[in-house]
């Protein structure tokens, strides 16, 4: 080959090393993007003046004064509205009005749209998420787009997919007395719902409403919390004292290797095989509780984390410069006074960094605890009510909410805040650990 | 000051005490001994009890229906337990993820170990870190909710910007190459007009080709987002971190002489890596590639959200846009309605899955552990 071309040859290899390192920096970005534009939205939007009523009657904040003002300034333009669809239903329902039949219908739809967006005004429905219009800005424009504008299917051509067809309202109702409602509505959006910017940071705090209509993921947090805690107390002394073991005490031979062999294959079990295991070994023979709970899901998921923390333990130990052991036995101490006192405080920030990994690997697990541990819907627990009952956690009801909740569209910003929130958790405890270890390697160089 | 007291006392220790001392230190040992092998225990207890309820199924129903039949419905008057579309599932979503992920991942881990400079190195480990932290739950979700809608939308634009994205590049090296090599074959010493002309040909034609290429994928419809496409994609992203890090570490250990040896012989970094590095560090390579593969095997939430959770042999098999369904997100989803007090084979039938798996993730990472054992041995580590 002449040396042109393995130039040629060797440039385009680096060059397909460049690509693929790109490659692997922009996936990241491409699903960490979605994930944080959207689930900042959970936290940040524009809370129209249904939001601020909820997070009175609900969570008791607000000032009633400023309410009652805000409420009297809306009536203004809500009422006239109000009263032309009261009036003009009344006219559909009389059957010697002209449209009567044409429209009877779909002054039904209309009414429903327009409770659904402002609330019910007077009446008091039973169900919650009926007891409030739109919350949030994006989602009351959305409700106004479908009062606007009429959706049909048109199905004329035949064998393929029907077709979606807007028509505006207005022009359905041409001539009616509701002719004016539609621009009058889309005019004055704003001031029927008041959107202001608001910061919601009681969302990671407030428990949920309504199977997530309103409110926040405090449960789940909650839940997520006592999970990866329970978690830790199990696996952190069970894995630094392996890794103790491993590094300091065992005497180099075939027990180690094998041991070494099963924690190797401890860290490949599929995680859902540990879920069954959870359930068939903690709940269903030692029976540490009587059907799921927080307790059983740690157990489980402790055993999920432990070879991460052995290993990291172990290099951690392995990593402190022999000097300091053999002054210490030196000195007359013995083995273990050597372990605790010389070695384990100077191997604490690489200890310290396998263990932060890990709780971001505990929160983030969902399969092992989905047999064990997690339910849909539950309240915030206190911490001694985990040893027997079950808690939602943030993993599972990010499944949960996406592919089992009835209304999966209209709580899309609850499900992004939702990963937004656990993804960030997992991402800070993992940024932790590689700033830990900067340091460790910046003092190890010295 | 009396010198004499502490020499005596710390030197002379009684004989009681030693045996004491001897005791506890034995004692201390055993103990902590007995808190390492928990990793085992919990080993060996997980495949007791998964076993223990996995072979009642076999005994209810036999070993043949189970590997044979594609027929799953078990909640059917007679119900039947047929897992062979599900296994099948479970394997081509495997080896979609694994064609994708095992090349970018090789050639992300040369990059990190021969071609990057060392400050982008420090840069580009940690983003290998945050993509094996992020939760599957959270890919899951990402498949579902982001990706899904996009690839039935526009899934044909996608794949047709991918054989641009890919096409472009690789056309452009080989016509440059291959122009140069056939220009020499013409004449000796050809002039600079006609290599140019050469490699301009081929690389119209190779255009049209890809254009041609691109014409046909850009019509695909996909009809379902949730699908065995959908989920390789996902999953091959996620099992590259494992890869690209054991990967990397088996050629870092191929170590400087080897490489030094290689360009004082005159080879290029290309040649030095395919023709040195990369036959050197094969097994650990191997190694890599069997643990990534593993990974995109037992993973669950990512299947259970995104696969479509069909139990069928997709039509025609090689069909990767249609909706499939695997082990792991079949034990997932079953469990729930499985009755777990009586014990019904709905419920061991699950177990049986979870034995089939646990028994090929034990092979496979007993497997992969022996190779990077006498890779380590190789190299002297």
């Amino acid at each position: 080959m002449k040396r042109q071309t393995r130039k040629v040859l060797d440039r385009s290899f680096t060059g397909l090393g460049f690509f693929s390192i790109f490659f692997l920096a922009a996936s990241l970005v491409v699903v960490l993007a979605p994930i944080f534009a959207r689930g900042i939205n959970a936290f940040i939007f524009k809370g129209t003046s249904e939001f601020r009523r909820l997070n009175y009657e609900e969570f008791g904040r607000g000032d009633k004064q400023k309410l009652a003002e805000e409420m009297d300034k809306i009536r203004l333009y809500r009422e006239p509205l109000a009263r032309m669809l009261k009036d003009f239903t009344r006219q559909v329902r009389d059957e010697s009005f002209p449209g009567s039949t044409q429209y009877a219908g779909d002054v039904k739809v209309l009414n429903d749209l327009f409770k659904m967006l402002l609330g019910p005004g007077e009446s008091e429905p039973v169900m919650m998420r009926a007891r409030y219009g739109q919350t949030r800005w994006d989602g009351a424009q959305k409700v106004l787009q479908s009062i606007l504008y009429k959706e049909e299917w048109d199905y004329s051509k035949a064998g393929k997919m029907g077709k979606k067809i807007l028509k505006p309202r207005s022009e359905i109702y041409k001539g009616t007395s509701l002719e004016k409602f539609f621009p009058e509505m889309e005019k004055n959006l704003d001031k029927l719902l008041l959107p202001r910017l608001t910061f919601y940071w009681q969302f990671l705090t407030d428990s949920s409403r309504d199977s997530h209509f309103f409110g926040g993921i405090g449960a789940e947090v909650l839940g997520t919390f006592y999970l990866v805690l329970l978690t830790m107390v199990f696996a952190i002394p069970l894995g630094v004292i392996a890794a103790i073991y491993l590094a300091e005490f065992a005497h180099q031979g075939k027990i180690v290797s094998l041991l070494r062999v099963f924690i190797s294959t401890l860290s490949g079990v599929p995680s859902i095989v540990f879920g069954l295991f959870g359930l068939a070994f903690f709940i269903n023979t030692v029976k540490v509780s009587q059907s799921k709970s927080v307790l059983a899901g740690s157990l489980t998921l402790a055993l999920v984390v432990l070879p991460t923390i052995i290993r990291a333990a172990e290099e951690a130990i392995k990593a402190v410069p022999n000097a300091y052991k053999e002054a210490a036995l030196s000195l007359g101490a013995s083995k273990f006074r050597t372990v605790m006192s010389i070695i384990l405080p100077s191997a604490l920030p690489g200890i310290l960094t396998g263990i932060v990994i890990s709780m971001g690997r505990a929160a983030g697990e969902t399969a092992p605890i989905i047999f064990t541990a997690a339910v849909s819907v539950g309240k915030p627990l206190t911490l001694i009510e985990t040893l027997t009952q079950p808690s939602p956690a943030l993993s599972w009801n990010i499944y949960n909410l996406v592919t089992e909740h009835e209304a999966v569209e209209q709580i899309r910003h609850v499900q992004f805040g939702m990963v937004f929130t656990l993804v960030l958790l997992v991402l800070v405890l993992n940024l932790g650990a590689i700033l830990l270890r900067a340091r460790i390697a910046k003092k190890l160089r010295g | 000051m009396d010198r004499k007291r502490p020499e005596k006392k710390s030197i002379l220790i009684g004989k009681g005490a030693n045996r004491l001392r001897r005791f506890l230190n034995f004692l201390a040992e055993s103990s902590l001994f007995i808190a390492t092998s928990v990793s085992m225990l919990a080993v060996l207890f997980i495949i007791l009890f998964i076993a223990r309820d996995a072979l009642p199924f076999f005994k209810l129903r036999g070993i043949g229906e189970f590997f044979t039949s594609i027929h799953w419905f078990p909640a059917g008057h007679p119900p039947e337990f047929g897992a062979l579309a599900i296994i099948f599932g479970s394997l081509v979503v495997t080896v979609c993820s694994a064609l994708l992920a095992v090349p970018l991942a090789i050639f992300s881990a040369v990059s990190l170990s021969d071609i990057l400079p060392f400050s982008v190195r420090q840069v580009v480990k940690p983003v290998v870190e945050i993509i094996a932290a992020i939760p599957s739950v959270a890919y899951g979700f990402f498949a579902l909710v982001v990706f899904a809608p996009l690839l039935q939308r526009s899934g044909g634009h996608l794949l047709g910007l991918g054989i641009w994205l890919v096409g472009l590049p690789v056309s452009l090296v080989t016509s440059y190459i291959a122009g140069g090599l056939l220009a020499d074959k013409l004449r000796p010493n050809p002039p600079a007009w006609l290599r140019l002309g050469l490699i301009a040909i081929l690389e119209v034609v190779f255009i049209v080709l890809i254009y041609r290429l691109y014409t046909a994928v850009d019509k695909i419809q996909i009809p379902s987002g949730t699908n065995a496409f959908n989920v390789s994609v996902i999953l091959a992203i996620m099992s590259l971190p494992t890869i690209v890090s054991v990967a990397e570490d088996a050629l870092q250990a191929v170590g400087r002489e080897m490489r030094e040896g290689s360009y004082a012989l005159g080879a290029t970094r290309a040649e030095t890596v395919t023709k040195v590095v990369i036959p050197a560090a094969r097994s650990g390579i191997i190694a890599a590639i069997i643990l990534g593969v593993m990974r995109a095997l037992g993973e669950t939430m990512v299947v259970w959200m995104a696969s479509g959770n069909a139990a069928q042999v997709p039509q025609p098999w090689y069909n990767i846009f249609a909706p499939i369904r695997t082990l792991t997100a079949t034990i997932a989803g079953d469990m729930g309605e499985a009755d777990q007090v009586t014990g019904s084979a709905r419920y061991h039938v699950l177990f049986a899955m979870a034995l089939f798996l646990l028994i090929f993730s034990f092979i496979s990472n007993l497997v992969s552990e022996w190779i990077l054992f006498r890779s380590r041995k190789k190299w002297g580590q």
